[in-house]
């Protein structure tokens, strides 16, 4: 038997009284390395040395990476629900591990173009993969929990970042004895970055065979001791229904879905991507700021580690208010809390972290809680189809966030030298998007009955089980 | 302790030493903002 049909689904069915509770750590151990694609700022002013390129051709690296994400989990959504997580997670650590083996060559014989195709590229296809492998499995071992299951997963992706952030820093500087993380202007020399790709690519295949190792499908038939299938039915827009991703395409709900994560990713890009110089903006008196370097660089943390909870806290969360009311949540109080940021979020700086952590929890709780949406309207049929498909919202917000943001800006005046008063269009037409997100919430119905599988309809794993 | 066992405690220290690593780290960083 090869290696890859011993990682097929049927070989990956749990054996009678397999802990669920073993299958959260699995999906873990791929999203806390994945999420390393939003920690790629710690080194781009050494990729700027070492190739003399600008600041855009390396910032290509990082854009290519999420495209190649949301394109990967759009198209490779059928293939991981055919093949099962176990496979899915496999693929993706070769994928991940090989973009950064190739991005180490191409930094080591100067070939820009080798790391395009290595971290960006194949890189980017196990971005996606590893992104959606886990979240219909840990749905179907958490069918009384959801969205606590697959936000616990998700909150590993931003929980990456923060992992990889400072592990970079470190590696560097030991790599490099003249390299100073603390100094904002020192890089790090070629040889060190080949090292830091080289570790990276290493240390996170092994860990995420760790994930490959415990992560199992349930047997068919398989619930959780004590629990009742029938109370799912009983909430509204819960269906017991099975929908094909390809008829879920099809459905109304499915394009509402898309603009509620799309406005509500778009709203909270807007502020991570301009997270440092906006509050350095917002407390400018006289072209001076009155936040330095540092604090700002300790303002994005802050914001990291409310990301990082929103997706654990807001997603479990909505196990017990709904889906469609916690959205409401995220995106009716989002508006808020982005007006009250644009009128009175320069008057302290307590009260301006604040207002950016509640809205980024938001951001980090829509991503976490759309899977659960997505099993509450289609079922758990091809939820991980679904999500892959879903997920090109986040790559079109991916480019909608920063233009709306930087667009505005640069209307209103050179870098160093804006107020918080520059950034009131911005933030207002943010409203209007959240606006826009709210409404398309509400319009979300059930899935009309002619897009239901017939009833009897088999899951891939039944279908195996019986052949 | 059963195999089941051990690869629970293991598998959910691995996470709580990684994510546990980033948390502090990105406090320490943080906590510049309130300097």
């Amino acid at each position: 038997m090869s290696l890859l049909t011993a990682l097929d689904r049927k070989h990956s069915v749990a054996p009678e009284g397999y802990s669920r509770w073993l299958i959260p750590p699995a999906a873990l151990a791929v999203h806390l390395c994945i999420g390393q694609v939003y920690a790629t700022s710690v080194y781009k002013n050494s990729f700027i040395k070492h190739f003399d390129a600008s600041q855009t051709s390396i910032g290509i690296i990082f854009s290519i990476a999420i495209v190649m994400l949301g394109l990967s989990a759009a198209v490779g959504g059928t293939w991981v629900e055919a093949n099962g997580p176990r496979k899915a997670m496999f693929v993706s650590a070769c994928f991940w591990a090989t973009g950064f083996l190739v991005g180490a060559l191409g930094i080591g014989t100067n070939q820009l173009w080798l790391v395009y195709l290595g971290y960006g590229v194949i890189g980017g296809i196990g971005l996606g993969i590893g992104y959606i492998s886990p979240v219909s499995t840990l749905i179907k071992w958490f069918p009384d929990r959801p969205g606590l299951a697959t936000g616990l997963a998700i909150m590993g992706f931003g929980g990456g970042a923060l992992i990889a952030s400072p592990l970079s820093r470190q590696l560097l500087s030991a790599y490099d004895p003249d390299y100073n993380s603390k100094v904002a202007t020192s890089v790090a020399d070629g040889r060190a970055l080949v090292l830091l790709f080289i570790t990276l690519g290493i240390g996170y295949f092994v860990i995420m065979m760790f994930g490959v190792a415990n992560i199992r499908v349930p047997a068919p038939g398989w619930k959780p001791a004590g629990w009742d299938p029938s109370t799912v039915a009983t909430k509204s827009l819960v269906t017991t229904a099975s929908v094909s991703a390809a008829n879920a395409i099809r459905t109304r709900s499915f394009w509402l879905l898309w603009i509620v994560l799309f406005c509500n990713v778009t709203a909270g890009i807007g502020i991570l991507e301009q997270a440092s110089p906006m509050i350095q903006d917002f407390f400018r008196d006289n072209g001076v700021s009155s936040v330095s370097v540092a604090a700002a660089g300790g303002f994005v943390g802050v914001l990291s580690l409310f990301n990082m909870a929103g997706r654990f806290v807001w997603s479990s969360t909505s196990d017990l208010l709904g889906r469609k009311p916690i959205y409401m949540l995220y995106l009716g109080v989002g508006m808020v809390t982005y007006l009250l940021l644009a009128l009175v979020g320069d008057a302290a700086t307590a009260l301006f972290v604040v207002l950016a952590g509640v809205i980024l929890s938001f951001y980090g709780g829509g991503f976490a809680t759309v899977p659960a949406y997505l099993r509450d309207l289609f079922g758990t049929f091809q939820v991980g189809a679904i999500h892959g498909r879903l997920l090109t919202a986040w790559s079109a917000a991916g480019v909608a966030g920063p233009l709306i943001i930087n667009g505005f800006l640069d209307a209103e005046g050179k870098p160093g030298t804006l107020t918080s008063s520059a950034y009131q269009p911005a933030l207002f037409t943010m409203v209007g998007v959240l606006a826009i997100g709210f409404i398309a919430n509400l319009l979300i119905r059930p899935v009309p009955e002619r897009y239901h599988e017939p009833a009897g309809t088999l899951t891939p794993l039944e279908k195996e089980a019986a052949a | 302790m059963n195999t089941q066992s051990i690869r629970l405690v293991v598998s959910w220290l691995l996470v709580a030493i990684l994510l546990g690593y980033g948390i502090v780290q990105t406090v320490i960083t943080a906590a510049k903002l309130f300097e």
